[in-house]
């Protein structure tokens, strides 16, 4: 209660203050002196009033960075208003207000020097997509030596350099920037950008125009010789691969081969492309076979399909046996000029007992032989089936004993 | 307080320092601790009164660790250096525990000579040595010191009442409490209560004219009559004990220890894990187990009864989980939280005053006479000789036991990447580091950039470190999958921490992080690999913390040093002022309960020498069965096991002398054998199991079953196979594998491919981001993606590619939610796709959502488990919508793409086929990535095969993959709504870049497999090498 109380008291004494105080000022009339309503940024703003009467109010001046109030130094009957630094060094409108009774107000407007001393300038993105649709921008904000931006409409030369064409075009700043589109082109190549305004250079900027999408393409294929040797490598190649465009897509394009053998089974060989030519590398099969390659680049292009065939190397398969039946030596094994077949040519055995396959074992020929040696341990003395497997040969050996 | 300087002490503590003070400096900084109490002491010197320290766990506070001795290297770090601070306070520490040990002997015998020879005794004690060399826990060797001095003035206000102990025993409690606060904890325990029980005998001893006349009533008479001093004393170091490091106790209410018990070797069977047995049982009591019925003799006489049990208990929780009674006793809580070596060390050092009594009575006493008596004079000299040998060579085994089984890696040198940190603000991500050992605390201390690790595991944050027994992920290959399966969660995750770097000094954890999607940068000039993952944020500017009040600031920062102040005062200073002026010495009165040392027990050296035999019959015993065990040719199972171990531990000499070499290996054609095999099994797995079947065993051939498992960092594997033993001149010689005889067809050929490198920063500035240099990130498109259940498995699956000309890296993060459009789980693509793609590459994807392992049923952490056991998160609401988040980075690194699938062959259960490597580089772990399509060629499942061996350059591997299991699959959402590439629709990207995309265009090239779920697959290679050229 006592609290409220306080408050009415004090509200009323603030009434009776201020109107005491209006009415002692009444009548003084405070005129604006300075005719000029534009300054360039960086002069000294001075508003000068003239004053009747020995008053000095304050001015409240704002612009777009913020406000304040300025104390007039009183020269006889001149109010002299200097505006500071950081609203007269930044260009735009600035609102002024005198705190007076008989309020005057106006504004006037700060221009930017018409000397450009630095340019802000922005390109992106640094790479672009050769053909119609891609694009990069330019974007250049001329500035004075006060960091303002140059008045709207100050026009921006923009040059460019594609390979033997060079350009130029001029913009306008509209809204503090100015900025250009510059569309892609259907040559890949390099783009050298760089902007000019009242007399003041950027230095060079680049975009790279990197080519588009390849498109369909063919494949070969290179080899030593046309055996199922198991050791030889088939190479294949693509034709250069292009965009839509003919330009050569770039380094690194990944292409992958999809090899389909006799049997239905997909092999699988990738490359990546260098000045447009991807190469892969196939290991021969060890067994005839023909070959339906097709290479594509996912979703985009493919090649034509092409078929090769390996002839078979190894035509029989001769097996000894020694050491109570458990070494099995298998070979020679030969190759297309009766040739010993290159060491590491895979031969398979699996060991059955009553048609179950007990152990598989899988060996390398070296100098055309490979043997196995069955252990006392894991086969006891009893009847087993073999069979050996090789160059797609399966020799069936049924009811070795084994002692 | 003495009449004349005691020369033992003097040379106790001229000894000691001379000896500890130099090895230190070869011991120290290995040791287990030493380097964590240094990067304490950093944070007290940077910032003495703010305890969150950010540097580890995403940030902890350091009032989690009694802050004194750290506070002490901290003050004089600043003099000379934290190295300066550690050694200096190590010196002291060794000052105070011989000074402590020999007022504590004084205090038990009331002998001086017999307290000069235990603190001779004490400088050589294995327990000390083992504390100070091996685990460097300086904090818990100042404070038993302390506490030791602590003693006789508990036992003089206990005895005469008078005040002046009474402050300087809490003084010295103080202090205690202040640098260890378990040892006044169990001091209070084992040593004080004893003591108390002590002084009530001496009291009752007074009232009766002979130690056997004091009855239980007389007894208790003393003990009402002490019992005011007793509550007095034992009330206020209770205040002291909680009051002095109050911030530490209200830290452990509010942030107890809720996390899964860390294995310590001091809680193992000592006599299964006989490694732990050793360090933990063996060495801290050393010779002392020789004197235990001594010991036990004595302290079970009359007056020390109390100690004689206290000794019994500690003895006991000593011996780990050895029996089953310090689980019982301690509970199963308190017993896999505490490390139970603290026991035995207590334990010692309480027997050391009688240690020292035998070795007088024995040199110089009743004992020697009694022995020289009845044996003559060289037994003596002959006995004295075999123990002071035993003592010397238990010293010097523990000293040297750093040296040949180091628990640390080589010492790395941290400047290197201390200024790697430093540079080109590296310090603005975390950074882990792998293979450091506790060395990782020191490289902390030396830079301001945080880790996401850290080496005080009590101060754990992160479930997912809290969740798992493991100590530092530093480490995580020793802590088996737990381990790895804790690093992987942070290896897939890392924007989550801010973690863009991992020093790793360890290339076993290469292929993991290869396939988390790492990036090796550069190997800096001490040998550490720097690995980086693009696509991290950096580190706020504010990070979190928890703040405490400014009192507890205060407290901390200020109440440990004032008790050292206090102490010193009420202490030294007295005792100066004390003998300055008044020249008077009255010794303490527990100087008047002497003994007489005149005749030693008969029966007691009949004991003795029975006891001594029986020990020494064991100790054969053990060296014969440890013989019998690790003699590598008694029998195959043994050769077995050499050969693997010495395989596992690449010791290739070791391995070649059990190899058969009839037919004509020789060591270079055998070392030429194992340097041309690389892969996962032989360059990166750590042998995990071992088991033999002998399948057949003749006189001098044994095939047997090797059952071998191995831990890798990727999966765990499983290999069987059957090796044949052949026994030579008597010993077991493993037969040695046929070698791959591939030859391939070139001997030198050329390999076209695109490098890259990015420039980074072209001009030399420390900008930021100077725009110019900015690449743009390499447009992905997301083929297809969808979100599936397999069994109870939630998973997004689907293929991305690489649109842009430049290669790009990728990391995919996928979000759940339900249909209320709650956000459910989120996690990234792990092993699931290749992380690093060509210009138009395709990769196929999954992305797991693992929940924190075994964060729910604590109890359900299976024993053995495998890195790639996967925790399917566990979800409260069905997922049912999903996004997906594509994010590219160039990236010119791991784009080895010359690995050919060469040849296939399909049944109904499994895919057999070899993979061809046609490049220059040798893959030293390939991965399949297998996609399973339905018969309507929809991507419903990816699927992965680590092969397990390395393929060479124009070579050949083979591999099997077992087929999918039958299990029910469901497509839950297949919406390409909010998929997202570099935050902007994958749809417009589609649209602007292959507008005429062929759709579904290798669709046609599937393998088609036999399989009821599934109609087709894909096989896609992604390649780690491990060495590149």
């Amino acid at each position: 209660m006592k609290y409220k109380q306080h408050i009415f008291l004090f509200i009323a004494i603030l009434i009776a203050t201020i109107s005491t105080g209006q009415e002692k000022d009444q009548g003084n009339s405070i005129g604006l002196l300075t005719s000029q309503t534009e300054f360039e940024v960086g002069s000294t703003v001075l508003l000068q009033f003239s004053s009747a009467e020995a008053v000095t109010p304050l001015l409240y001046c704002s612009n777009s960075y913020g406000s304040t109030v300025i104390t007039p130094v009183l020269e006889e009957t001149t109010l002299n208003y200097e505006i500071p630094d950081f609203i007269a060094n930044k260009s735009g409108l600035v609102h002024w207000k005198l705190i007076h009774n008989n309020p005057t107000s106006g504004s006037f407007v700060m221009s930017p020097q018409q000397h450009v001393a630095t340019m802000e300038t922005y390109i992106g993105p640094p790479t672009i997509e050769a053909g119609d649709i891609d694009y990069t921008m330019l974007v250049v904000i001329p500035t004075d030596a006060l960091d303002n931006p140059m008045p709207e409409g100050t026009p921006v030369m923009v040059h460019h350099r594609f390979l033997d064409t060079q350009t130029e075009e001029e913009i306008e700043t509209k809204k503090i920037i100015s900025y250009k589109n510059i569309s892609s082109r259907r040559k890949s190549g390099r783009l050298f950008i760089a902007a000019e305004c009242l007399e003041t250079h950027s230095t060079e900027y680049t975009v790279d125009v990197l080519p588009a999408i390849p498109t369909d393409f063919t494949i070969s294929v290179d080899r030593p010789h046309e055996y199922a040797d198991g050791n030889q490598i088939t190479s294949f190649y693509t034709s250069i691969l292009r965009d839509a465009h003919a330009n050569i897509v770039s380094d690194g394009t990944f292409v992958t081969f999809f090899i389909r053998n006799k049997a239905g089974n997909v092999l699988k060989a990738s490359g990546t492309t260098v000045q447009g030519i991807a190469t892969a590398k196939m290991i021969h099969p060890d067994q005839e076979e023909q070959w339906t390659v097709q290479a594509y680049v996912d979703g985009m292009a493919e090649s034509n399909t092409i078929s090769i065939a390996y002839q078979q190397v190894v035509e029989n398969v001769e097996i000894a046996f020694a050491k109570a039946n458990r070494e099995i030596q298998v070979g020679p094994l030969k190759s297309f000029m009766n040739q010993m077949i290159p060491d590491g040519f895979q031969v398979v055995l699996e060991v059955y007992k009553d048609n179950v396959l007990l152990e598989t074992y899988t060996k390398t020929s070296r100098k055309g032989y490979v043997s196995f040696s069955l252990e006392e341990a894991i086969f006891k003395n009893d009847t087993y089936t073999f069979t050996i497997k090789t160059a797609g040969l399966e020799k069936n050996l049924p009811n070795i004993k084994l002692w | 307080m003495k009449g004349s300087t005691n020369k033992y002490l003097l040379i106790a503590l001229l000894v000691g320092l001379a000896f500890h003070g130099t090895s230190i400096f070869f011991t120290l900084e290995t040791t287990y601790d030493a380097l964590i109490h240094l990067f304490f002491a950093d944070h007290y010197a940077n910032s003495w009164f703010e305890p969150w320290n950010y540097k580890w766990y995403t940030g902890f506070t350091v009032t989690s660790y009694p802050p004194l001795v750290h506070q002490s290297i901290g003050i004089l770090s600043l003099i000379g250096g934290l190295k300066f601070g550690l050694f200096t306070v190590a010196l002291l520490s060794i000052v105070l525990f011989i000074t402590g040990v020999y007022r504590f002997s004084l205090l038990i015998t009331a002998n001086r000579t017999v307290a000069g020879y235990a603190a001779i005794l004490a400088v050589f004690s294995s327990s000390f040595v083992e504390t100070l060399h091996i685990f460097g826990q300086l904090p818990s060797i100042i404070g038993i010191s302390i506490l030791m001095h602590a003693l006789p003035e508990i036992y003089l206000w206990l005895k005469t009442g008078k005040y002046r102990y009474l402050f300087t025993s809490l003084s010295l409690i103080a202090v205690t409490v202040t640098s260890h606060h378990v040892t006044p904890i169990f001091g209070m325990v084992f040593f004080i209560f004893p003591l108390i029980g002590m002084a009530i005998m001496d009291v009752s001893r007074e009232q009766v004219s002979s130690i056997k006349e004091i009855t239980f009533n007389v007894f208790l008479r003393s003990f009402l009559k002490l019992f005011k001093r007793i509550v007095g004393f034992g009330m206020s170091s209770l205040v002291i004990i909680i009051g002095c490091i109050l911030p530490y106790w209200i830290n452990s209410k509010n942030n107890p220890i809720t996390q899964v018990p860390i294995p310590h070797g001091s809680r193992d069977n000592f006599l299964e894990i006989t490694s732990s047995g050793l360090v933990f049982f063996l060495i801290p009591w050393g010779i002392l187990l020789i004197l235990l019925p001594y010991i036990y003799y004595r302290y079970y006489s009359k007056r020390y009864v109390f100690f004689g049990l206290s000794m019994t208990i500690l003895f006991v929780l000593g011996t780990g989980g050895t029996t089953p009674i310090p689980r019982m006793v301690l509970g199963e809580t308190a017993f896999n939280i505490l490390t139970l070596d603290r026991f035995t060390l207590w334990g010692s050092i309480m027997s050391l005053p009688l240690f020292g009594e035998f070795v007088y009575r024995f040199s110089e006493g009743d004992l020697k006479q009694r022995i020289q008596s009845k044996f003559g004079g060289v037994y003596h000299r002959i006995i004295g000789g075999i123990l002071a040998g035993l003592f010397i060579f238990m010293t010097v085994f523990t000293m040297s036991l750093g040296y040949f089984r180091p628990s640390q890696p080589q010492k790395i040198k941290m400047l290197p990447i201390v200024n790697f940190l430093n540079q080109d603000d590296h310090d603005k991500w975390r950074f882990l580091t792998l293979g450091f050992g506790d060395q990782m605390a020191w490289l902390s201390a030396q830079t301001n950039a945080l880790s996401v690790d850290g080496n005080y595991h009590s101060a754990r944050r992160l479930p997912e470190l809290t969740t798992r027994p493991i100590e530092r992920l530093e480490n995580s290959k020793y802590k088996g999958v737990a381990g790895i399966g804790s690093l992987q969660q942070f290896l897939t995750t890392p924007e989550k921490y801010n973690l863009k770097y991992i020093f790793s000094n360890d290339k076993f954890y290469d292929p993991v992080l290869y396939f988390c999607g790492w990036q090796r940068l550069r190997q800096l000039e001490n040998g550490i690999m720097v690995w980086e993952r693009l696509n991290v944020k950096p580190i706020p500017a504010i990070l979190p913390k928890d703040e405490i009040p400014k009192w507890q600031k205060i407290l901390w920062g200020v109440i440990p040093f004032l008790t050292v102040i206090i102490a010193f005062m009420l202490n030294i200073q007295i005792l100066w002022i004390r003998m300055l002026k008044t020249n008077l010495k009255t010794p303490p009165v527990y100087l008047a309960f002497k003994n007489t040392y005149a005749s030693f027990s008969k029966n007691l050296l009949r004991v003795t020498h029975i006891w001594s035999i029986a020990l020494a019959i064991l100790v054969f015993y053990g060296i014969y069965l440890f013989y019998i065990k690790n003699d590598a040719q008694r029998s195959p199972e043994n050769a077995i096991v050499a050969y693997y171990d010495a395989l596992d531990f690449k010791e290739f000499e070791k391995a070649y002398a059990l190899i058969d070499t009839k037919n004509n290996l020789s060591i270079a054609q055998y070392m030429l054998e194992i340097s041309v095999t690389d892969g996962l099994l032989s360059s990166y797995a750590k042998l995990d199991n071992i088991h033999t079947i002998i399948t057949r065993n003749s006189d001098s051939l044994v095939t047997a079953k090797v059952i071998t498992d191995w831990i890798t960092p990727l999966e765990k594997i499983h290999k069987e196979e059957y090796r044949t033993v052949i026994k030579r001149n008597g010993k077991w010689l493993l037969q040695h594998y046929d070698l791959d005889t591939d030859i391939p067809p070139d001997q030198l050929y050329a390999s076209n491919t695109s490098r890259y490198f990015n420039q980074g920063r072209r001009r030399v500035t420390t900008e930021q981001t100077h725009h110019e240099d900015v690449l743009k990130q390499p447009v992905l498109e997301v083929l297809s993606a969808k979100l599936v259940q397999y069994d109870t498995h939630y998973a997004i699956v689907g293929e991305v590619q690489n649109l842009e000309s430049v290669p790009a890296d990728i990391v995919l993060k996928g979000t759940l939610y339900n249909d209320a459009n709650k956000e459910l789980a989120t996690y990234n693509a792990k092993h699931h796709v290749k992380h690093k793609l060509m210009p138009k590459e395709v990769s196929s994807f999954r992305i797991d959502f693992e929940g924190i392992a075994w964060s729910k049923t604590k109890d359900s952490i299976p024993k053995a488990f495998n890195p790639d056991e996967f925790t399917p998160i566990e979800f409260e609401e069905q997922p049912t919508k999903f996004n997906l988040q594509v994010a590219g980075n160039v990236s010119g690194s791991d784009l080895y793409k010359e690995a050919s699938l060469s040849a296939i062959s399909i049944d109904s259960k499994t895919i057999t086929g070899s993979v061809f490597n046609s490049g220059i580089e040798e893959i030293t772990v390939p991965q399949l990535l297998i996609t399973y399509y339905d018969k309507d060629k929809t991507l419903l499942w990816v699927d992965h095969l680590f092969i397990k061996e390395g393929i060479r350059q124009q070579r050949q591997q083979t591999f099997r993959y077992p087929l999918l299991k039958e299990a029910s699959m469901r497509v839950v959402n297949d919406s390409m709504e909010n998929i997202f590439v570099n935050g902007l629709p994958n749809e417009g990207i589609s649209n602007k870049i292959v507008p005429d995309r062929i759709q579904n265009h290798t669709d046609a090239q599937l393998q088609k497999i036999e399989h009821p779920d599934y109609e087709y697959i894909k096989i896609e290679i992604n390649s780690y090498i491990g060495n590149p050229n």
